[in-house]
């Protein structure tokens, strides 16, 4: 799974998925921490709708952190103070870079939580649509 | 008379400091931040907005130190991103990507999707509710209860959140310039201290940090005939933005990593301009104008959207188009910083004055004898 979409599920996701991927790994496999989860800033970059430009909306508060197993890297960043969150993710990288065995068996526990994150949010948009406007046009 | 050090203070600072606290405290009662996160969300957003840095956690913090001072809350905020190391830059954030709450236009009544309303204080009576003031956990328990009970009969939706831009459908009729994207890479004034004429980049970064109540006032100044700028709203949309981010070894979007959304107001505005057309007869076209910033605070982004067109035409003498005049003073560290400034000791220039004062009126005293 690319990672664009596994980050979006791990982070938005139960939160008890990346720490169970995460405690799988390090009960497994030495983890060497080459940055503790700290805080830090990242800044937007956004394109405005008038004349198709970009511009820099804010800052949003992140918490990153970085990990080694062998050779390779993994880095966990996360919108917000969640230093547990950001440091599974990193592990969880890692794995992913590594190729690790263990990670065989997450896409189908991935998918799963993608398709109950999807169902939540077409319940949600279900209760925004009804604030949607029925016009009625008054006649004379 | 010479300049004269003084030094002391340092005990009767330390008790009005003392004495803040109590004040914070001695009524009894405190309101914890887990409450201010989830009762008070247009005041966090109006914070992180100012201090343009989005954390709805350290916003509630800030406002409980600050007492609900929202000046004092968004200089906390700033002066802690100070201590914050930059990571990353997000990738570029599109905003037809945004997961839509809220979208209305005042331009059409049908518009592609239809308008929805979402959460809004618009149509509410603006009568003080005194109920509240007897609102029992239990009665909010019931409440939400009944609420979510409603919805859960509901269908689900079959889309996705995304709805098409009124302005592309126009754009699509040939009504409204096109443009292509732009990438050319946005300037920061955060990093470098900007120079006038400021660029796009540069006028937008300092519009969605403005001051909420310095951005209004100017974008209503400019209605009221300080400039020459009156749009219809074309759209406003609330929703929330995904954020994501390249690190080590990534190199397309695939790769990149998601790291969460952040909730955001963004306006088009549509601006009637006289222009010379093809026959040489005066015509109207319409040009945007552009207004975005954290959370909900659908205020602000119209009001910026009227300050971003004014700015585009700096050719009128009016001075909501004078973007020395704006740019310099909507943010809200460097105007309250300043104001208030002046209540900080100012005895060595004070006592210049006052001797100035002395020596002219002893000069055209004596001259008058």
């Amino acid at each position: 799974m690319k990672r664009r979409r596994m980050t979006e599920i791990l982070i938005e996701g139960n939160p008890e998925l990346a720490d169970r991927f995460a405690s799988e790994i390090r009960r497994h496999h030495p983890v060497r921490e080459l940055v503790a989860p700290r805080q830090g800033l990242t800044m937007i970059k956004m394109r405005e709708t008038a004349r198709q430009s970009l511009f820099y909306l804010g800052e949003v508060l992140v918490t990153e952190a970085k990990v080694e197993i062998g050779d390779y890297i993994g880095v966990g960043i996360v919108a917000g103070a969640k230093e547990q969150l950001a440091a599974d993710l990193a592990v969880i990288d890692a794995a992913c870079r590594a190729g690790l065995s263990e990670t065989a068996g997450w896409n189908a526990m991935l998918e799963a939580e993608e398709v109950r994150l999807a169902g939540k949010k077409r319940r949600e948009l279900a209760a925004l649509e009804k604030t949607k406007v029925q016009f009625d046009t008054m006649e004379e | 008379m010479g300049y004269v050090a003084v030094k002391g203070g340092t005990e009767a600072i330390e008790a009005s400091i003392s004495r803040l606290k109590y004040e914070r405290l001695k009524g009894g009662e405190q309101v914890d931040v887990s409450a201010i996160l989830s009762s008070m969300r247009l005041l966090i957003d109006q914070v992180m907005s100012e201090a343009s840095l989005y954390s709805p956690e350290l916003a509630a913090l800030a406002i409980k130190q600050a007492e609900g001072s929202m000046e004092e809350a968004v200089f906390l905020l700033r002066a802690h991103r100070s201590t914050l190391p930059r990571l990353y830059y997000s990738e570029t954030v599109e905003p037809e990507r945004m997961a839509v709450e809220r979208r209305i236009s005042a331009s059409f009544k049908d518009i592609p999707g239809g308008q929805l309303l979402g959460a809004t204080h618009d149509y509410t009576h603006r009568l003080i509710d005194f109920s509240l003031l007897g609102e029992t956990e239990e009665e909010r328990k019931r409440w939400l209860g009944k609420y979510e009970a409603e919805l859960s009969g509901l269908e689900d939706a079959s889309g996705d959140g995304s709805y098409p831009k009124v302005v592309e459908y126009l754009r699509s009729e040939g009504l409204f310039e096109t443009f292509k994207p732009d990438d050319t890479e946005p300037d920061d004034v955060t990093k470098n201290v900007f120079q006038f004429p400021a660029s796009r980049s540069e006028r937008l970064q300092i519009l969605t940090r403005g001051q909420t109540g310095a951005v209004t006032a100017l974008g209503y100044a400019s209605l009221r005939g300080y400039g020459q700028v009156h749009p219809t709203v074309g759209e406003v949309r609330v929703g929330n933005l995904p954020i994501t981010v390249q690190a080590y070894g990534g190199d397309d979007g695939d790769d990149s990593y998601y790291i969460g959304s952040i909730r955001a107001t963004e306006v088009e505005s549509f601006v009637p301009m006289p222009s010379g057309g093809p026959d040489g007869k005066q015509e109207l076209r319409f040009e945007i104008g552009y207004g975005i910033c954290y959370g909900q605070n659908e205020t602000k982004a119209i009001a910026m959207s009227i300050l971003d067109q004014c700015l585009e035409h700096p050719e009128s003498d009016a001075p909501s188009h004078d973007e020395e005049f704006v740019l310099l003073h909507v943010d809200t560290v460097e105007s309250t910083g300043f104001i208030s400034h002046l209540k900080m000791p100012h005895y060595v220039t004070f006592q210049s004055k006052l001797d100035s004062v002395r020596n002219t009126r002893k000069g055209r005293d004596g001259h008058e004898s």
